[in-house]
């Protein structure tokens, strides 16, 4: 209920925006709120907007959010945590904007507007004019040339040097003007332009100076809505309000970023005010929804957990492209190769359980790859594997894999892969220290070995299992994905060029060429549209649901508990803060 | 008296030798991999993870990592004097040994801890940073555990086997037990969201301006001091109550209580006085503990300290700042220890330091 109010409130809130088309929606936000109350049809939203309530919205307060990490370095292309960019995420203009709701890019930053050549391979991009730095400069094409040529340095040791990929060339045609040439199309580099920017006035030309700068621990200058005021490590950071800021001024005071490093005093603190935004934890959300003073944000984040189910034979790991690029034949794992098997795994497993016990709730089951996060490509209509034990047994049944001796483990009775008599025995893998997996492992082992399994189930370190997955010599693996992304190119997991043991991230040998084929087409539509990369994702999707390479356990979903001290909060499964600048202190 | 520091003094180098080389080869063979820890992301590609690798120097085999730590030199097979040539570095390829030298002017013997992996600060630094908040923390509770300690010991000694001393010897049981993430939290959630008295956690309430605010950094102090200083109440309490009665029962007690001493010039300037030295025997270690036992009360309370720097590094597998926190504890914990045997010999002059 809470969340339907919630979309009908974003929904009514993007209505309003577009109809008054003004720059500065403030007083909007207030008078929608007041038509969610009574419920309106949105004919109603014109005449409420064509009246707005004259009374400025209050100035002043300060938003607290806690985090367990603090921030490393404020820099934008050397930064690599999340806490380093919930941070310099304020100050820093970027090339593109991300739809708070859908994920899309849209011209909501620098880039006014783009044009892009009829080969897909030219992107012209139109630059917001009158965007200035907090020091007076403007901000300009240079920033955004100085920012990438700085990636591309030798002196400048980032890992952000794969954004470069693929790039020609970046060229200035004017100051409000970018070229980007691209070698070949590839939609989802767009992204990789999105890194914040760097003042480039206020450092060398030749990058000498990028690594040590003192800019990277305070970036005084800013063209975000908040400037840098204060860090003192691991304890806060304080930004305050830029009052020169493009999108109009803020009217809090400024945002702390507060580190806390214990869960439940994180929990105390949003209780008692000290903290207005958290990060909540399954077993603390009956407390936020209890509390009358907090808001309880639930959204489908860009994550999921699985099992990953290794094709290839662990005994000897073999890459899935030769030199000259020639898939290279696996030598098959001796039980996992079957898909008869891994059809058994998937249906075997009680998935609401699951959700229910070992997520407490906090997931929803996927039927493939690509997320209901990015909208436009996940396809609803595919179903998920039901839990059925007794289609399950049937279908190992039916491949040869039955329980002669009656001992309770199958064993290979003429199935396709393995050796006559072999024990349907395979190793299961998590990293030890995560409950979540540890408890998600037990469960598995229990109910695949109803079925006649013979699950061996180990938590082991995070390093040695990393170890373990990119050397490719584990059987079955429970872990996870997170921080997807708003696009749903994830060719590193399928593509059997990323089949290499020791660094490749299809650690499971997955092969199969019409997904190698898919995943390049998919990303070299001429001019990227949604709608027609949409269909070789809808494609993709129901291959890898046909073939399971991995088994989807669930999508994650992400809570955040946050104070009601402010109106006008209104937020998007990708950004929470999106339309901070328009919050004002309830009264 | 000169002497005897010297000696000590030099007797701590191979303490220090060894504890480096145990710590050293601890951090550098657990399991985890610091470069891999770092970069499970598909989006950084196994060249770029050789290169952080090599520039780290994390390719290299344990022992010559170690030297590289110890002395600031590291030593490469071939020429790559070129490669490493950077700022701080000097490289040079001595083509007989077909070995390059390169010398980043750091080593702990020259009295630099290294970089910090995660953060890219100087260790030291790191160090420095966060002193100011442990110590904050460590003084303020060893005054409360001595101030409080001290006295419940002492009247539970003189009111031996009463209901006050059976209290307090029960208290100080339970104070020892309790375990102090669950006080810690406890005492959040009673004092901090039921009855809204007392700040939650951190050193201070954060603010945009910072000012400083001596009644705001007291009342942060209140709960983490007292669930630190429980441990050291309980303890201090039930040895100062066993010294205490250990003095009483010796003839010069007796002796001044048969010459017509008032009681409580016999107990407390008598008897607390000689119950006192062995306490400076506790005070060295108790250095240390002020420095490092704080690491569970720092996280729950959002303590900026070193306790809870050292154990988040060593989480992130942050070599350079775990083993940097090491060598620093050790160097304080022999210098406690040797303050403390001197405090000893000027408090007792029958102890002679030879």
């Amino acid at each position: 209920m809470k969340n339907r109010r919630l979309s009908v409130l974003a929904a009514l809130l993007i209505a309003a925006m577009v109809l008054a088309a003004c720059p500065q929606p403030t007083p909007v936000v207030e008078t929608v709120k007041e038509t969610v109350v009574v419920t309106q049809v949105v004919t109603q939203t014109e005449e409420v907007v064509v009246t707005p309530t004259p009374v400025p919205p209050v100035q002043g307060g300060v938003w607290v959010e806690g985090s367990s990490a603090d921030a490393t370095i404020l820099n934008p292309i050397l930064a690599s945590d999340s806490a380093s960019f919930d941070v310099l995420g304020w100050f820093f203009p970027s090339l593109l904007g991300q739809d708070p709701f859908s994920g899309a890019i849209v011209p909501t930053e620098m880039a006014a507007s783009w044009d892009v050549s009829e080969d897909g391979l030219v992107w012209t991009f139109h630059l917001q004019d009158g965007v200035m730095w907090s020091d007076g400069e403007q901000v300009n094409a240079d920033d955004f040339k100085f920012t990438y040529d700085a990636i591309g340095s030798d002196l400048v040791e980032t890992p952000r040097k794969a954004n470069l990929d693929n790039i020609e060339s970046i060229e200035v045609l004017d100051p409000l003007t970018i070229q980007v040439t691209y070698a070949e199309v590839k939609c989802d580099a767009l992204n990789n332009l999105g890194l914040g920017w760097l003042p480039s006035h206020l450092y060398a030309e030749d990058f000498s100076d990028v690594m040590d700068s003192p800019l990277n621990e305070e970036p005084t200058v800013s063209a975000g809505p908040f400037i840098f005021n204060e860090w003192t490590r691991d304890d806060n950071s304080t930004v305050l309000r830029n009052d020169g800021y493009w999108k109009g001024a803020p009217n809090m005071d400024g945002w702390i970023y507060k580190i806390v490093p214990d869960p439940g005093a994180r929990l105390a603190q949003l209780q008692t005010g000290e903290l207005d935004l958290i990060g909540v934890q399954p077993e603390q959300l009956t407390t936020v929804q209890l509390d009358a003073n907090l808001n309880l944000h639930k959204f489908k984040d860009d994550g999921y957990s699985y099992i990953g189910l290794n094709q290839a034979n662990p005994a000897n790991p073999q890459a899935g492209q030769d030199e000259d690029g020639n898939l290279v034949e696996q030598d098959p794992h001796p039980i996992l190769s079957d898909l008869a098997v891994r059809q058994a795994i998937a249906h075997a497993l009680d998935y609401d359980a699951i959700i229910s016990k070992v997520y407490l709730g906090q997931g929803f089951q996927i039927a493939s790859n690509v997320l209901p996060a990015v909208g436009w490509a996940h396809d609803p209509s595919l179903q998920p594997y039901a839990f059925d034990t007794e289609l399950a047994s049937q279908i190992l049944d039916d491949a040869g894999w039955t329980d002669s001796d009656e001992d309770g483990v199958r064993e290979c009775n003429g199935c396709a892969t393995a050796e006559e008599g072999a024990t349907l025995t395979i190793r299961l893998q998590t990293n030890a220290g995560n409950t979540t997996r540890e408890d998600l492992g037990a469960l598995v082992q229990d109910q695949l070995n109803g079925i006649g399994f013979d699950i061996q189930f180990e938590a082991i370190e995070f390093g040695t299992l990393v170890g373990e997955l990119l050397g490719q010599t584990f059987d079955m693996v429970i872990i996870g994905w997170t921080g997807l992304g708003t696009d749903p190119n994830d060719d590193s997991f399928w593509h059997s060029k990323f089949d290499t043991p020791g660094s490749g991230f299809n650690f499971v040998s997955y092969q199969n060429p019409r997904i190698d084929e898919l995943l390049e087409q998919a990303v070299s539509v001429p001019g990227c549209a949604t709608e027609e990369r949409a269909t070789f994702y809808h494609e993709i999707q129901q291959i890898i649901n046909n073939d399971i390479p991995y088994v989807f356990v669930t999508g994650s979903v992400g809570n955040t508990g946050y104070s009601k001290k402010f109106n006008g909060t209104n937020p998007g499964p990708w950004s929470f803060y999106h339309n901070v600048e328009t919050w004002s202190l309830a009264q | 008296m000169a002497r005897y520091v010297i000696r000590r003094l030099l007797q701590a180098i191979p303490t220090l030798v060894g504890v480096s080389v145990i710590a050293f080869s601890l951090v550098y063979n657990s399991p985890g991999d610091p470069i891999l820890i770092r970069t499970f992301d598909p989006n950084i590609t196994q060249e770029s993870r050789e290169i952080l690798r090599r520039q780290l120097g994390l390719d290299q085999h344990w022992a010559l990592q170690y030297i590289s730590w110890v002395t600031g030199i590291t030593l490469r097979s071939g020429e790559v004097a070129e490669e490493f040539n950077r700022g701080d570095t000097s490289c040079t390829y001595l083509s007989w040994l077909n070995t390059t030298f390169c010398d980043n002017s750091g080593g702990i013997l020259r009295g630099n801890l290294g970089t910090s992996i995660a953060t890219n600060q100087p260790v030291w630094d790191r160090i420095v940073e966060r002193m100011p908040a442990t110590l904050q923390l460590g003084v303020t509770t060893l005054l409360v555990s001595l101030l409080v300690g001290v006295p419940l010991g002492v009247l539970s000694a003189v009111r031996q086997r009463s209901v006050f001393d059976a209290s307090v010897r029960v208290l100080a049981v339970v104070g020892n037990a309790l375990p102090s993430f669950w006080l810690g939290l406890m005492l959040i959630l009673l004092f901090g969201v039921v009855l809204g008295w007392l700040p939650t956690g951190s050193m201070r309430t954060v603010s945009l301006t910072n000012e400083f605010d001596l009644v705001d950094r007291i009342r942060h102090l209140v709960l983490p001091t007292f669930v630190l200083a429980v441990g050291g109440i309980a303890i201090l309490s039930r040895f100062m109550r066993t010294e205490t009665l250990e003095v009483i029962r010796t003839d010069y007690i007796r002796m001044a209580r048969a010459k017509g001493v008032a009681a409580r010039r016999v107990w407390f300037v008598h008897a607390l006085g000689n119950a006192l030295i062995p306490l400076m025997t506790t005070l060295g270690p108790a250095i240390f503990g002020i420095l490092s036992g704080a690491v569970i009360v720092e996280t729950i309370f959002s303590w900026p300290g070193m306790g809870r720097m050292t154990f988040s590094a060593a989480v992130q597998r942050d070599y350079p700042t775990v083993l940097g926190a090491v060598m620093f504890f050790s160097l304080l914990t022999i210098l406690g220890n040797l303050l403390s045997d001197i405090l000893y010999g000027v408090v007792d002059p029958r102890v002679r330091l030879s």
